[in-house]
């Protein structure tokens, strides 16, 4: 047939793989992370084991035969694991109050919750340690006029203290996770287990915790390495107690100086690697295959369990427990930054002051150290936005072999521990190869990059998978360029969640407090080392005051992303 | 095995009216199909009768027993209904016995006749040689059958069908059609199945309600509501159908395009929409009843499908495969009307497009 007549190819494709472009973007991550997070890691690794320039155990027997390095390990081992049991123990009864029962006012305490995730850790540490200071604590005072007590009934400076303070601040982690599977789960499944006879109650035993298992493991071992590798609630709470865990004794090694702490330093570091490195294999790798898809094929909404009797008792228990666990600590931080004496009430007799305030506004410290938190992390956010969308479109649009290598490494570098990170880049990048990024903002927004690129990646990926393929196809069809159909379609459409994943870096790396304080210098303070200086050396209330005017620039920014994303992203 | 009762059941979701006075009795053993277009509220009444829903009004009785009243609610676990739902939820961390065994489970059945039982059903839904496997490995088809399986176990006393087949391919559906429908006859029991599928309403149905907008237009046997369908959304929506606008005057309908007339008996006058099927037009070489142009045929193997201008109007005809050879584009025919249907003229144009 004469119309079948095929003409020549407009353009004859050569076969010049080494110039497509999508290789060259996998090299530039794929080299950037070989430079900046294996080399740098692997390194330390070898310096563990070669201390003295040969294979020895030595530095390991040292360190590890000297108790206080021990009890810090226990100690560590000890208050991760306990947070991860509390942790889960307390997000999945909410999760499932939340998503799966009438309880009163569910949005508002999911929000709440939720919100929980972007507070800075030792935010929590200060307010607690205020309110449960053994001597002067407020809620201790509260507790033993109320019930007539000899002695004050808690003392944060212990390890119950410890374990009390990471659970409250790392069950948001667990309960994100468990609310996400739950939203997933095909309501039927459960309507099933109704109809077959099953009570709500059985139900939930023998139908949606067995499903919900390998969520339920994947969010514990998830607060369990990040209670693990906690610098700043365990500097606060546990140091002044004499409760060490391998992140303070990590970074008072690097205080010291020496050759030798560098060694033990490295040595423990060497450990927390090993550990979050396991547990970020069997979260990702084994069970995370595990996972039982269960999309369901219409959209019901899931069926509500009624409370009955037990709704008002129940939602009195979570008022309770939302008070004590968020709004308390809120409240008490956000109250010291006005208070000139912390020993008493601040409403005694002109106990308020604004001074604290204005000191934050005005002190060229801290001002200088708001602006350098402000530029590394935008500086982060933006260049780990351009690696998420590059990973993006190679994760989801192209079949390029080698595209899992970036996108594993990613993952890795994100489980890995912020003083590990932080350390390994101190070793490697200060001259020794040829590169001295040491005491420069660059070694910061490296070491950001690395640690909370993937939260943006996520996002982005996600966004670009829900956009059918077929869509730019068609802006092509109709004569757009790649490029043009890039940015009039999917540009446009997953503009939100770019939007969100700058927010999502952006957030943890401005208030960022372990990595900065081992990398920075006198001119690289940045603000989470500055509040944490006042805290421990300087003035509690100037803490205090830049902790609430973090916590609302926290606040304000996800409100600005709820607006300006329609509600469909948000912490 | 039961016969039920539906009486003033209303249901809002806050401002918005689902479903509005279903009133209903379902015998005993009666296979019964709520048909509709999605969002019409026959899925709410489904979930209502399980109890997964509470109706805003009124009363439902299962085998006299009052289940769902402003006094009383039964929940669903104490229903003993049996219930296949559009997604099969089938339980994937539990092997195919064991989703099977779970309401006699529930119902504290010894091991061994929860054993018997099982291997009992799962033959009928001839699923015994996969009892061990978990439902990942198992085809659509095969997780529907074990859907099946675990909702008749129990021998409840009624059995909710939820669009089970859906989202089966065409071929597979066909089969289901059959298989679902000869389990009902051989265990005889009391079966309510929500459709938006016609074809799956008239085979397997005793008797078909169609509902739109909350609303039910007609209660009927599938020939009824197929020949005489009492509004024009069930002509519609049940089968294909030609709408043609007329007048009634002395025992005539005249078209009011073309002026071409039909003799008609009913008691309606004026302005009438008149139904007519395309199966229900013959081409015939002696005289019929209209007469029309040819424009355009498709063979589709087991009928020829028609268009034919009869000068003003364009109506469908289905007609016999052979018929396709023999016409040509262009050429006139005479057409006989064998059965139709007269609507009053509501003045809604929703439902008279010419062709469907």
């Amino acid at each position: 047939m004469r119309v079948l007549n095929q003409q020549a190819p407009l353009k004859q494709e050569k076969h010049r793989w080494f110039l497509d472009p999508k290789w060259l973007i996998i090299i530039a991550i794929v080299g950037f992370l070989l430079v900046f997070q294996v080399f740098p890691l692997v390194y330390l690794v070898f310096r563990a084991f070669f201390s003295t320039g040969t294979f020895s155990l030595e530095a390991f027997k040292r360190v590890y035969t000297y108790p206080l390095n021990w009890s810090a390990l226990t100690n560590t081992v000890v208050a991760a694991t306990f947070s991860m049991i509390f942790g889960v123990l307390i997000a999945f009864p909410l999760a499932w109050l939340v998503g799966r029962t009438n309880l009163y006012g569910k949005k508002f305490f999911r929000t709440l919750f939720v919100a929980t995730y972007m507070v800075p850790p030792y935010v929590g540490a200060m307010a607690w340690m205020r309110l449960l200071n053994p001597t002067v604590g407020s809620m201790n005072m509260f507790l033993q006029k109320i019930f007539n007590l000899g002695s004050a009934p808690f003392d944060i400076y212990t390890m119950g203290g410890l374990i009390w303070v990471l659970t409250g601040f790392y069950y948001p982690y667990a309960f994100i996770t468990i609310s996400r599977a739950m939203e997933k789960m095909d309501p039927s499944l459960e309507e099933a287990s109704r109809i077959s006879g099953a009570s709500p109650l059985t139900t939930l035993r023998t139908i949606t915790l067995p499903m919900m298992l390998p969520s339920i493991v994947a969010a514990a071992l998830l607060v369990f390495v990040a209670a693990g590798s906690c610098y700043g609630i365990p500097s606060i709470i546990g140091v002044p107690g004499q409760i060490h865990t391998v992140t303070t004794r990590i970074i008072d090694f690097v205080y010291i100086g020496s050759q030798e702490g560098l060694t033990d330093a490295t040595t423990l570091a060497v450990f927390l690697m090993l550990i979050a490195n396991v547990v970020l294999y069997l979260s990702t790798f084994s069970i995370g295959k595990k996972q039982y898809i269960t999309v369901s094929g219409k959209s019901t909404r899931p069926n509500i369990v009624d409370l009955g009797r037990w709704r008002i008792p129940i939602t009195a228990l979570v008022i309770i427990f939302a008070l004590v666990v968020v709004i308390i600590p809120f409240v008490t931080v956000a109250l010291s930054s006005i208070t000139v004496n912390l020993g008493e009430s601040v409403f005694a007799e002109g106990n308020i002051t604004w001074r604290y305030w204005e000191r934050i506004f005005t002190r060229k410290s801290i001002i200088n150290s708001a602006r350098n938190s402000l530029v590394s992390a935008v500086m982060a956010a933006t260049f780990g936005l351009l690696v998420s969308c590059m990973m993006a479109y190679l994760l989801v649009r192209t079949n390029i072999k080698g595209k899992k290598i970036p996108d594993f490494m990613i993952t890795v570098g994100s489980g890995t521990p912020s003083v590990v990170i932080a350390l390994s880049l101190i070793m490697s990048m200060s001259g020794k190869f040829g590169i001295n990024i040491y005491n420069t903002l660059t070694i910061m927004v490296i070491a950001y990059m690395i640690k909370y690129m993937m939260m943006g990646m996520r996002t982005v990926v996600s966004a670009l998978t829900q956009i059918s393929p077929s869509l730019e196809e068609a802006s092509q069809i109709s004569g757009a360029s790649w490029l043009r159909s890039m940015k009039n379609v999917t540009l446009p459409l997953i503009a939100p969640a770019l939007v969100a994943g700058w927010f999502l870096i952006f957030m943890p790396c401005f208030y960022e407090l372990t990595m900065s304080t081992l990398l920075y210098s006198t001119n690289t303070k940045t603000l989470g080392y500055e509040l944490y200086t006042y805290q421990t050396y300087h003035n509690q209330q100037t803490a205090s005051a830049l902790a609430t005017a973090i916590l609302f620039t926290v606040f304000g920014i996800n409100w600005l992303l709820n607006k300006l994303t329609d509600g469909e992203f948000s912490i | 095995m039961s016969n039920i009762i539906i009486k003033d059941v209303k249901k809002a979701f806050g401002e918005v009216v689902v479903l509005s006075q279903f009133n209903a009795e379902f015998a005993d053993g009666e296979f019964i199909t709520l048909l509709g277009p999605s969002g019409c509220g026959k899925t709410t009444m489904l979930r209502m009768l399980a109890g997964f829903e509470k109706p805003t009004e009124g009363e439902i009785y299962i085998g006299d027993q009052d289940v769902s009243s402003p006094k009383n609610f039964v929940p669903p676990e104490r229903r003993d209904i049996g219930m296949v739902f559009q997604s099969y939820a089938v339980w994937p961390h539990m092997t195919v016995y064991e989703n099977v065994a779970y309401p006699l489970k529930m119902k504290k059945m010894g091991k061994q006749e929860i054993k018997k039982h099982v291997e009992e059903v799962l033959e009928t839904v001839h699923l015994s040689q996969y009892a061990q496997r978990i439902p990942s490995q198992l085809s659509g088809g095969q997780q529907q059958r074990v859907a099946l399986a675990r909702a008749l176990v129990a021998k409840p006393r009624l059995l909710l069908l939820d669009e089970p087949l859906s989202n089966l391919d065409a071929k597979l559906r066909d089969s289901m059609r059959f298989e679902i429908k000869e389990i009902q006859k051989q265990l005889g029991i009391t079966v309510v199945y929500v459709t938006h599928d016609q074809m799956e309403a008239m085979t397997m149905s005793d008797r078909v309600i169609v509902i739109n907008k909350g609303v039910i237009q007609q209660v009927g046997a599938p020939t009824e509501i197929y020949r005489h369908p009492a509004n024009q959304f069930v002509a519609d929506f049940v089968g294909k159908i030609n709408f043609l606008k007329a007048t009634s005057k002395d025992k005539v309908l005249t078209l009011a395009q073309s002026g071409q007339t039909l003799p008609y008996e009913g008691p309606l006058k004026g302005d009438v929409v008149i139904g007519i099927r395309p199966e229900n037009i013959r081409l015939v070489s002696i005289k019929g009843d209209f007469e029309g142009t040819l424009v355009s045929k498709f063979y589709l193997g087991d009928v020829n499908d028609c268009r034919i201008d009869l000068g003003g109007e364009l109506i469908r005809v289905i007609a016999e495969p052979t018929t396709f050879d023999v016409c040509e584009v262009g050429q006139s025919f005479n057409l006989r009307i064998d059965e139709f249907t007269v609507f009053e003229d509501t003045g809604e144009d929703e439902h008279t497009k010419i062709l469907t």
